[in-house]
């Protein structure tokens, strides 16, 4: 089985703070995975981290094949990411925003791949107001779009649905388990138990930066488990 | 609850100052006003033979009223700024919201705040070093207490005519436009009817001169009726816009082409375009500056040769022209582009590239100046002073503040290392072009340090954690 992400030992201390503690971890290609945790369990961190966009105090970690720590603009480049505050630029509309990203990502024929988006998620009325007029929810439907014009191997969104309404949070669950079925990986983080275990192949449990737990969730209906049982039944321990 | 509500705002201001500076660094900021204003003091008598007094407090005065725009302008642009910069993070005045307090209750509170807060950040630590230093300078002791009521109140002008206007501009435009119509035709027929004793109308600067109890009563109801009136007329919607905009974008990236980077250039450039704040920086943070520096270096034309003034103020254009980075780092965090293969070197390369575009302002208000003032002989060397400093300078920011020079500005270690770099290079280089103003072309080879400067620059900034910036 290939692995799209390795990490080995990571951690990450913020002063006396220890926001991810000496955490391996391994995804496999064409799963779904999902990295569920409180708040405040370092999720985000993983992210970050993952992405090159902070430097852990030790461990190592691949993405795709690639060293984080020696390539991390080779790893954002293949990769397609979300990160948790949804921060398009304020004074670019929302077709300009897809340009510019388009433009740096030098994807072809970003018009079309644009207006898909704007129609596939509903916010084509919204595709020339600027970015900072826009509500949460379309920005995070912006934000959506970015990550997948490129048609990224691997996604890694950091809360995926938790400003989209249940509409949208249907759709979009649908276009994710297409997307793994066709070969792509995604690694999400999240506190909702619910969607996890609606859409998740694989799991991993982090609390107060440490994993109590990770493996797939098929692996729960052997036990006769539920995702949230189980969740509270580790935190708990823990 | 009200002092409740108002010291929980001025900690909340003092530690999102001292989180972005240090606190040790934030709280010595007052400390570098009192001595820069402690040491200039005692320059005033130099400065009395060439200036008569009543210049002197109207260029103070203007300072101070700039000062009472300025942070009036921030206070009500804070959550936009903050929002850009911490992203989901929110300052008491807007969370207080889901307290049971009027929205009306909480903006007074916010407004107190602000006006207490930067009295003691900047009004304050300037009268003291004044007052200190007043006694060496035979300055009649009561001054700093007339100085102290009179910039006070001209800062608090600023302040509350900003609240006034913008509190005007949430409920009407057209009664905003009116109003600026009403302004200009007034300030139109007072300056024909008065000429320029025009600004000895306005009280708290009447006050400075005369020290009398109406002169008093009439500044404190000229700051009184707008603040009561924007109090009063305070409306706490926030009305969304959905104004469209063309794809401002994409056609400039193209004519851009020829740049390392042109989507992140243009990108600057629409940022820079549609905050509105492209037209207002330049003529306050550019025009304005420059244009009291002329005024200030004008004086010295009784001491040194007219082309001395015209090469010190080609200098001094460069340093100022190098705050333009300011500009375009301001509408970023860092966050925005944390999902893109964009490494923040490339960032700060394209920061340059678009800082280069902007150059040409300076550029022309150069040659004007130059052209204006009889220098054409000197233009030049007057040009290569100002290329060569703008340049380095600029290069001197990257490699102390990267991203975040807006941010690092109050941080005194920063400023002094600043002066440093900056300050040695230009006493050199004025040297030598008081020996011969053509060797002030010199200041080119500053290109070599700047280069040098920026490549530490990228590699310092590359080691720190994204998310920091």
């Amino acid at each position: 089985m290939v692995m799209v992400i390795e990490s080995q030992g990571l951690t990450k201390q913020f002063g006396d703070t220890m926001a991810v503690d000496n955490i391996t971890l391994s995804v496999p290609q064409g799963s779904l995975f999902g990295l569920l945790g409180p708040n405040g369990s370092g999720k985000t961190t993983m992210i970050k981290m993952l992405t090159g966009q902070i430097r852990p105090t030790n461990g190592q970690m691949t993405v795709l094949g690639l060293n984080v720590l020696n390539d991390p603009i080779g790893v954002r480049k293949s990769v397609g990411i979300i990160p948790e505050q949804e921060t398009p630029p304020s004074f670019l509309t929302a077709m300009e925003y897809l340009a510019f990203v388009g433009a740096v990502r030098k994807i072809p024929d970003i018009d079309e791949k644009a207006a898909w988006w704007f129609r596939f998620l509903e916010f084509e009325d919204k595709r020339d107001v600027l970015c900072k007029d826009l509500s949460r929810g379309t920005r995070q439907k912006l934000m959506f779009a970015q990550a997948f014009l490129h048609k990224p191997v691997l996604a890694l969104i950091d809360e995926p649905l938790i400003n989209f309404d249940p509409i949208m949070q249907r759709k979009v669950k649908k276009y994710l388990a297409e997307y793994v079925k066709s070969g792509g990986t995604i690694f999400i983080s999240t506190h909702i138990l619910e969607i996890a275990e609606e859409i998740c192949t694989g799991f991993a449990i982090l609390h107060k930066g440490k994993l109590l737990y990770s493996g797939a969730i098929s692996e729960l209906s052997g036990k006769k488990q539920h995702l949230s049982e189980f969740f509270f039944s580790q935190v708990q321990d823990d | 609850m009200g002092l409740e509500l108002f010291g929980s705002m001025m900690k909340e201001e003092w530690r999102l100052h001292s989180t972005m500076f240090g606190s040790l660094s934030f709280a010595l900021f007052p400390v570098l006003i009192f001595g820069i204003v402690f040491m200039s003091s005692f320059l005033l008598p130099l400065f009395r033979a060439v200036l008569p007094a009543g210049d002197l407090a109207l260029i103070i005065t203007g300072v101070f009223l700039l000062l009472g725009v300025m942070v009036g302008g921030f206070g009500l642009l804070g959550n936009e700024v903050m929002n850009r910069r911490f992203g989901q993070m929110s300052l008491l005045a807007y969370s207080a919201r889901s307290l049971p307090l009027s929205e009306r209750y909480i903006f007074t509170n916010f407004v107190l705040k602000d006006i207490v807060y930067y009295l003691i950040l900047w009004v304050f630590p300037f009268v003291l070093g004044f007052a200190v230093a007043s006694p060496f300078i035979g300055v009649p002791p009561g001054y700093p207490l007339l100085l102290f009521a009179s910039l006070t109140l001209t800062f608090l002008f600023g302040l509350s005519a900003i609240f006034f206007l913008s509190t005007v501009y949430s409920r009407s435009k057209p009664a905003l436009a009116i109003i600026f119509a009403a302004v200009l035709a007034i300030a139109g027929w007072a300056y024909l009817s008065y000429g320029t004793g025009l600004a000895d109308l306005f009280s708290p600067l009447q006050l400075l001169h005369n020290g009398t109890w109406p002169a008093l009563i009439e500044s404190c109801v000229l700051v009184a009726i707008p603040f009561a009136v924007s109090i009063a007329l305070f409306t706490p919607e926030y009305t969304g816009t959905s104004k469209r905009f063309s794809n401002l974008l994409t056609p400039l990236t193209g004519k851009l082409s020829f740049f390392p980077y042109p989507p992140l250039a243009a990108k600057d450039l629409v940022d820079l375009w549609r905050s509105g704040g492209g037209v207002g920086q330049v003529i306050f943070s550019f025009l304005l500056p420059l244009g009291l520096i002329w005024f200030f270096m004008s004086v010295l034309r009784a001491l040194v040769p007219d082309y001395a003034v015209l090469l010190v103020f080609a200098v001094t254009a460069g340093i100022i022209s190098a705050t333009m980075y300011t500009w375009i780092t301001s509408f970023d965090t860092f966050c925005s582009y944390a999902c893109l293969p964009v490494s923040v070197s490339t960032l700060i390369t394209s920061k340059i590239c678009t800082f280069t575009v902007l150059q040409v302002i300076p550029a022309v208000f150069m040659v004007v100046v130059t052209v204006i003032t009889g220098g054409i002989l000197y233009l030049i060397p007057a040009m290569a002073l100002w290329c060569a400093f703008s340049f380095y300078s600029l290069s001197v920011s990257i490699y102390l503040t990267g991203l975040t020079p807006n941010v690092l500005v109050y941080d005194v270690k920063v400023l002094l290392a600043f002066m440093v770099l900056v300050g040695v290079p230009v006493m050199v280089i004025i040297a030598l072009a008081f020996i011969n103003p053509y060797f002030g072309i010199a200041a080119l080879l500053l290109g070599i340090p700047a280069v040098g400067l920026v490549r530490k620059g990228y590699k310092r900034w590359e080691g720190k954690d994204m998310a920091s910036f």
